[in-house]
C-alpha cells in the first residue's frame, strides 16, 4: 500500500550537502499503526513529508497505493494528498480566521464535492471528535486539545486511506495527548492506516509497529502489541 | 470555487486592513490621476458625430496670393473662406446638403423691464445647418429653405435663452429683439453642446455652442458683424461692410454633406471648375490654388484639437500608475509573505499550485476592484479640479460609460498584472517549511 525503496534526499545549499534520507526503504499495509522514532534531525520529518508529497525526493521509488508518486505531476499529487492522506501536525495548523466548520470544510473543497455533502461531512466529522456544539467557534476560542480534535476532524471528514502524524501530542498536556491518542486508535481500528512521527516513547509502544531513524535511514523494526484503551468512549466531549 | 476564493479574499482583507488600505491607495492614486487625464484626452479626442462623421465635409479653397500660406496647417490651406467664395459656392447642387456659416453676436434685449441687455453669442447659418449636425428641436424646427435665398428676420434659439426670456415655454411665433431689430422665433433647440465644437474649430474648439442661430441671408441687409476670427492676406481697404463681403479677407465657413465617395469626387471635380472659372477673372493666381475637402475627422485632426502634449500627459500618467502598481507589488508581496502558513496548511489539505495561485489573483483582482471604485472617485475629483481650471473644457469633464469600463479595465489589468509574480512566488513555496513552524 505505501512503498518506499532506497529513497534518498538531500538538502542542499551554496555551503552545505544534507542528506536526510539515504536508501530509505519501508513498506506499511493497510490498516496499520505505525510509530516513527528517532533523535532530532534524524529524518523523520523529511519522511513524513515525503511520504505526504509535501517534499519531492532526489533517488529512490515510491509507490502510494499502486501509483508511483514520481511520475504525477502537481496536481495528480495534490488530487492524491487530497483524496487518500490526511495529515495531524504537532501545532495543529489550523486556520486562525475561519471557524471550526470552515476549517474542516477545506480539504473538501478542493476534492469539489458538493455543498449538502460537505456539510454532512464536516457534521459527522465534528460529532465524532466531540465538537458539533462549537462550530461556530474559531480555533483561539478552543483548547489545545479541541483544536487538535478539530484538525482530526478536518483529516476525518475526508475519509482518507493514510493518516499522517507529526508530533500530535507534542504541545498537549498528559491528559490532552491521551484523549488524542485514544481518539487516533480508534480511527485505526476503523481502518485508516496510520503513521505517527512521536518522540514520545510510550506513545510510541502502542503503535503496532515501531521504527527507528538514525541519520536518515532505517534502524530498527519492532513489531509490538498493540496497547489500546477498548473501553475508552468513541466520542470525546470537550 | 470562485466564491469561495472570494470568500477567503475578503477574510484576508479583514485579517490585514492597512496593507490592504494602502494597497487600495496606491491603485487608487494611479487610477485616479490616469482616469483623470485619459479622459480629457478622450472626450477631446472622441468622434463628436459620428454617424455622420465621414459625410460632413469643410471645404477649404486656396485663394493666398503668392508667398502666402497658412502656416498652422500642414497642406497650409487657411481654415475659412472670404465671403463672396461661400456665396458662389452655394450654388452647386451636388452636395445633399450645404451650408455657409459665421461665428456672430447680439445684443439681446428682453421685453422684460427689469432685465437688462445682455450679450449673446450667434451664427449665421443655412436651415441645413441643423440636420447636417443632427441637432434636435425642443419646439418648433428650422426656418423655410426660400429664406436662404429671400432674407426674413427669423431665429433659432437655444433651450437655455428660452429658459431664460420665456421661462421654458413655448416661444415659437413670439419675437426677440437682438440689436434692436425684432426677429420671429421660428424653433427652440433642445440641449446640444458638441464636443468638440466641431462644426468651427477656429474659435474655440470646446467652446459653447451658440444661443441664437440666424438665417447667413442677412448678412449683407442687417451687416451681421463676425465674432470669430477675420485672416486677411492682403493689404486691402476695408472702409464698409460691402467693403469687407467683397474683399479677400476670409471669415466665413462652409460645411457640405457629401453621402458617398461618388458625390464628393463630383463636387471635387465643381470646386476645381470654380477654381479654374475665378482664375480667368484674376483671382487664385497662386499656382498652388487648389480645394481641399476634410470630414469631421480629418477637420479635428488637422486643426490639432488634441494638443501633442496630451499624448505625453496620458503617458506620463500611466507612468504613474506604473509606479504604483510597482508599490503595489511590494505591499502583495508582504501580505502575501505573511499568509504563507496557511497556505502550507491548504497545500498539505490538498490545494494544488494552480489553485493557490488562482486563489491569490482573486484577491488581488478583489483589492483592485476596491482601488479602482477609489481611482474613480479621484478621478472625478480630478475632472471636477480641471473643470474649475479650464471653464472652457466643462464639456469634457465627465465620465461616460465606455471610460468607467475602461477604469475597470485597467484596474483589473494592472492588478492581476502586478499580482502575477507575488501569487507565483506564494504557490511555488515549500508548504512543509511552515507546518512544522505555525
Amino acid at each position: 500500500m505505501l512503498k518506499m525503496n532506497n529513497i534518498k534526499k538531500v538538502f542542499r545549499t551554496d555551503l552545505v550537502e544534507t542528506h536526510a534520507l539515504r536508501d530509505f526503504s519501508l513498506e506499511v499495509n493497510e490498516g496499520e499503526f505505525v510509530a516513527v522514532t528517532g533523535p532530532s534531525g534524524s529524518g523523520k520529518t523529511t519522511f513524513l513529508n515525503i511520504t505526504g508529497m509535501l517534499e519531492t525526493f532526489n533517488d529512490g521509488r515510491y509507490e502510494l497505493d499502486g501509483k508511483d508518486v514520481s511520475k504525477l505531476n502537481d496536481n495528480q499529487r495534490s488530487k492524491l494528498r487530497n483524496e487518500k492522506i490526511g495529515f495531524i501536525f504537532q501545532s495543529f495548523n489550523l486556520i486562525p480566521d475561519l471557524n471550526l466548520f470552515d476549517n474542516v470544510d477545506v480539504p473538501l473543497r478542493y476534492r469539489g464535492f458538493s455543498a449538502k455533502e460537505r456539510k454532512r461531512r464536516i457534521e459527522n466529522a465534528l460529532e465524532r471528535v466531540g465538537l458539533s456544539a462549537r462550530m461556530k467557534h474559531l480555533p483561539s476560542q478552543l483548547s489545545g486539545g479541541q483544536q487538535q480534535r478539530v484538525a482530526i476532524a478536518r483529516t476525518l471528514a475526508g475519509e482518507p486511506l493514510f493518516l499522517l502524524a507529526d508530533e500530535p501530542t507534542g504541545n498537549l498536556d498528559s491528559l490532552m495527548a491521551r484523549q488524542v491518542m485514544q481518539l487516533l486508535e480508534e480511527i485505526n481500528q476503523q481502518g485508516t492506516t496510520i503513521i505517527m512521527v512521536t518522540h514520545d516513547a510510550e506513545l510510541a509502544r502502542r503503535a503496532q509497529r515501531n521504527i527507528h531513524i538514525v541519520d536518515g535511514q532505517v534502524s530498527d523494526y519492532q513489531q509490538l502489541e498493540p496497547v489500546l484503551d477498548v473501553a475508552e468512549p468513541k466520542t470525546i466531549t470537550a | 470555487m470562485f466564491s469561495y476564493y472570494l470568500k477567503l479574499s475578503w477574510l484576508s482583507i479583514k485579517r490585514t486592513p492597512m496593507l490592504t488600505a494602502l494597497m487600495i491607495v496606491a491603485i487608487g492614486l494611479g487610477i485616479g490621476v490616469s482616469m483623470t487625464v485619459l479622459t480629457v484626452n478622450y472626450m477631446m479626442d472622441k468622434d463628436p458625430i459620428p454617424s455622420k462623421s465621414h459625410q460632413l465635409f469643410h471645404v477649404q479653397l486656396y485663394t493666398y496670393g503668392e508667398g502666402h500660406r497658412n502656416n498652422r496647417m500642414e497642406d497650409e490651406f487657411p481654415y475659412q473662406l472670404t465671403y463672396q467664395d461661400a456665396m458662389n459656392i452655394h450654388r452647386s447642387e451636388v452636395p445633399l446638403r450645404k451650408t455657409r456659416s459665421l461665428s456672430t453676436g447680439f445684443s439681446v434685449i428682453p421685453e422684460a423691464a427689469d432685465m437688462p441687455p445682455f450679450l449673446k453669442s450667434a451664427r449665421a447659418i443655412d436651415h441645413e445647418f441643423f440636420s447636417m449636425f443632427k441637432v434636435p428641436f425642443l419646439f418648433g424646427g428650422t426656418w423655410d429653405a426660400e429664406v436662404d435665398q429671400s432674407p426674413r428676420e427669423v431665429v433659432i434659439i437655444s433651450k437655455e435663452l428660452n429658459d431664460q426670456l420665456f421661462k421654458g415655454e413655448d416661444s415659437v411665433g413670439r419675437s426677440i429683439n437682438l440689436a434692436t431689430i425684432e426677429y420671429t422665433i421660428v424653433g427652440v433647440i433642445d440641449s446640444w453642446q458638441p464636443a468638440p465644437k466641431f462644426y468651427d474649430l477656429n474659435n474655440g474648439s470646446f467652446n459653447d455652442a451658440e444661443s441664437i442661430f440666424v438665417p447667413f441671408s442677412l448678412l449683407p441687409i442687417h451687416e451681421i458683424p463676425s465674432w470669430g476670427n477675420n485672416n486677411g492676406w492682403r493689404s486691402e481697404k476695408i472702409n464698409t461692410y460691402q467693403d469687407k463681403l467683397a474683399s479677400e479677407t476670409m471669415w466665413n465657413q462652409y460645411w457640405v454633406e457629401l453621402p458617398n465617395e461618388e458625390t464628393k469626387a463630383n463636387y471635387q471635380q465643381w470646386l476645381e471648375g470654380y477654381i479654374d472659372e475665378q482664375q480667368k477673372i484674376g483671382r487664385f493666381q497662386n499656382k498652388k490654388a487648389a480645394a481641399s475637402l476634410k470630414n469631421v475627422v480629418q477637420w479635428m485632426k488637422v486643426n490639432q484639437v488634441v494638443p501633442s502634449d496630451n499624448s505625453i500627459l496620458v503617458w506620463l500618467s500611466f507612468m504613474f500608475l506604473a509606479v504604483c502598481m510597482i508599490n503595489t507589488i511590494g505591499l502583495l508581496l508582504a501580505k502575501f509573505l505573511k499568509r504563507a502558513p496557511e497556505v502550507g496548511v491548504r497545500r498539505a489539505l490538498g490545494a494544488s499550485r494552480s489553485e493557490i495561485f488562482i486563489q491569490h489573483l482573486v484577491d488581488v483582482s478583489l483589492i483592485g476592484l476596491l482601488g479602482g471604485l477609489v481611482g474613480l472617485l479621484l478621478g472625478q475629483l480630478g475632472l471636477m479640479g480641471v473643470k474649475h481650471l479650464y471653464s472652457s473644457y466643462s464639456q469634457l469633464v465627465h465620465m461616460d460609460l465606455t471610460l468607467i469600463l475602461i477604469a475597470i479595465g485597467i484596474t483589473l489589468g494592472s492588478s492581476v498584472l502586478a499580482g502575477l509574480y507575488p501569487a507565483w512566488l506564494i504557490c511555488r513555496t515549500n508548504p512543509s517549511v511552515y507546518l512544522k513552524i505555525q
